[in-house]
């Protein structure tokens, strides 16, 4: 029988350190905890100083550590009731392909939104968004020794201006359209119901509807090995984050929900650079901010240009074509600008980071289910 | 080398050449001529998992030990363990995962390789380890199992298709 950790609220990073000690040990169980005090989580594939503006952090008294599992920086405070699943690797019930365990792990929470009244749905890869597209859980995963790991969070209320400060960004104007776009395509139980139900109320509904999933689950409570654990992690995951290293770039892309992102490009033109702010959304340019310092950037062509490309389609030749009717319209010089080079900076799919490789992931994934046959050939 | 060639079994749609071991964490063994073996993740892996984001290589000199992870992939923001198949020292990487991790989607039995090892008990490794005529029986089962547990919770849950 699965196990059942009701813990209510814990210190933020023992929220986190709890999963991963009960993986350790092989203990298939549901946790469900909110954090008391707010904490930063990063992808096990991050750089703290890479990703998090850990000044804001140390300022505002918010721990950062890292977790053994996918997915990128989060921001995580009391208003949320995570479901943390450990289950054995061997686990029948736990689905082949990563996508279908998404999908079937996150019924309960979805079944747990409706039942207060709220229409959510499951996004691929991993999103709960509501009717109106708005993401009201992010959920990631992974292996954690012989365990698997399965956890997301119920949205009773986020703190925007908390999370969009944690991110290290370039600068304000970054800040403020990932704010902006937070707003716009984050949203909570409060917001959408006018009031956020009890905590209590939601922790019950959520077990039930795990229990749907799992069978009935014995309550359990951590035992001093577990806790022993969890402290050794907490050492572990929060080792001493390094100020940021000398020249190390903030990042240049934050992904705010599935398919949208806050990114900035850097174009560097004839007489000088242009530095694009974007909130992208399905490929397509949703807001755009635009600073420049060359002769070029008069306020008002500027301006006209973030007209110009606002709800365009991030395609090679769409953009290509609106950003030759803009030249030929406003008599601004093609070459001055070098359209065909700004075109390319705001195609670029993924700026590089550490360990993080250039991918087109559309194309990627056409390749998944084609491998070559030449792949096949044997080699020594 | 085409799906229906003698030099792979194509089992449930997943391709895996005859002509190397398998462990049932999903990588793959090749005993190089210089008595090495070469590690990769196997074309069942690079499927479920979908696109491969980042890799996580082991250093070289590091000791691995079968059935134990000695590494880390993210793919559709799951972390997967890189399960070593023998037991050695890492003697090469493939680093150019470090540009292009998708070589393991595109061609996992090939570029895409994660690591070299130099085995200390390589007979005795690979008598664990399973040919594909063996994963062929493993792995039907494997996925039997797993889907007459899908279904199972379907029926009880009224759940859409997984």
């Amino acid at each position: 029988m699965v196990k059942l950790f009701a813990l209510g609220e814990l210190p933020g990073l023992q929220s986190l350190t709890v999963f991963h000690a009960l993986a350790m040990l092989n203990m298939e169980c549901l946790i469900v905890v909110s954090p008391r005090d707010p904490i930063v989580s990063i992808g096990y594939f991050e750089e703290a100083d890479e990703s998090v503006d850990l000044g804001s952090c140390e300022k505002h008294n918010i721990s950062v550590m890292r977790r053994e599992i996918g997915g990128g920086t989060t921001y995580l405070d009391a208003n949320q009731v995570f479901y943390q699943l450990v289950l054995r690797k061997g686990n029948p019930i736990i689905p082949i392909r990563i996508v279908d365990r998404y999908r079937l792990f996150s019924e309960p929470p979805i079944q747990t939104y409706r039942r207060f009244g709220l229409e959510v749905e499951f996004r691929p890869i991993n999103d709960l968004c509501t009717k109106e597209g708005r993401k009201i859980a992010g959920e990631a995963g992974g292996d954690i020794g012989e365990s698997i790991v399965f956890a997301g969070g119920i949205l009773l209320d986020f703190d925007y201006l908390a999370a969009s400060r944690i991110m290290r960004v370039p600068d304000k104007t970054f800040r403020d359209m990932l704010y902006k776009s937070m707003k716009e395509n984050v949203t909570s139980m409060k917001r959408e119901l006018g009031e956020a139900p009890q905590k209590k109320e939601v922790e019950c509904v959520l077990v039930e509807e795990y229990e749907k999933l799992l069978g009935p689950m014995e309550p359990a409570e951590l035992s001093p090995a577990v806790q022993e654990l969890m402290a050794e992690l907490e050492d572990k995951f929060t080792a001493p984050h390094s100020a940021p290293k000398r020249g190390l770039r903030p990042r240049m892309e934050v992904k705010v929900a599935e398919g949208v992102r806050v990114v900035r490009r850097l174009h560097q033109g004839a007489e000088g650079t242009i530095r694009l702010t974007m909130e992208v959304k399905n490929d397509k340019v949703i807001d755009i901010a635009i600073s420049s310092d060359w002769a070029f950037s008069a306020n008002d062509e500027l301006r006209r240009l973030e007209r110009t490309l606002r709800g365009v389609r991030l395609q090679g030749d769409v953009l290509r074509r609106v950003l030759r009717r803009f030249c030929e319209q406003y008599g601004v010089d093609s070459e001055e600008i070098g359209l065909q080079d700004l075109a390319r900076t705001i195609l670029a799919k993924q700026l590089r980071r550490q360990h993080s490789p250039l991918l087109d992931v559309r194309a990627a994934e056409r390749q998944i289910d084609s491998t070559s046959n030449e792949d096949l050939a044997s080699e020594q | 080398m085409s799906p229906g060639s003698p030099n792979q079994k194509v089992i449930e749609g997943y391709r895996f050449p005859v002509d190397i071991y398998y462990h049932k964490e999903h990588t793959w063994a090749r005993v190089k001529e210089d008595g090495n073996v070469r590690v990769g993740m196997d074309d069942f892996f690079q499927k479920v998992a979908g696109v491969i984001i980042n890799v996580e290589l082991p250093s070289e000199g590091y000791q691995v030990e079968q059935g134990v992870s000695c590494g880390k992939i993210q793919s559709s923001k799951w972390i997967s363990s890189i399960v070593s198949p023998v037991n050695g020292s890492v003697v090469a990487v493939n680093h150019r995962l470090e540009e292009d991790s998708t070589l393991v989607n595109s061609q996992p039995y090939r570029d895409g390789w994660i690591m070299v090892v130099k085995p200390v008990k390589l007979e005795e490794d690979l008598r664990q380890l399973m040919r594909a005529e063996q994963l062929d029986e493993w792995l039907r089962k494997e996925t039997k199992k797993a889907r007459a547990e899908i279904d199972k919770r379907k029926s009880r849950q009224g759940l859409g298709r997984f």
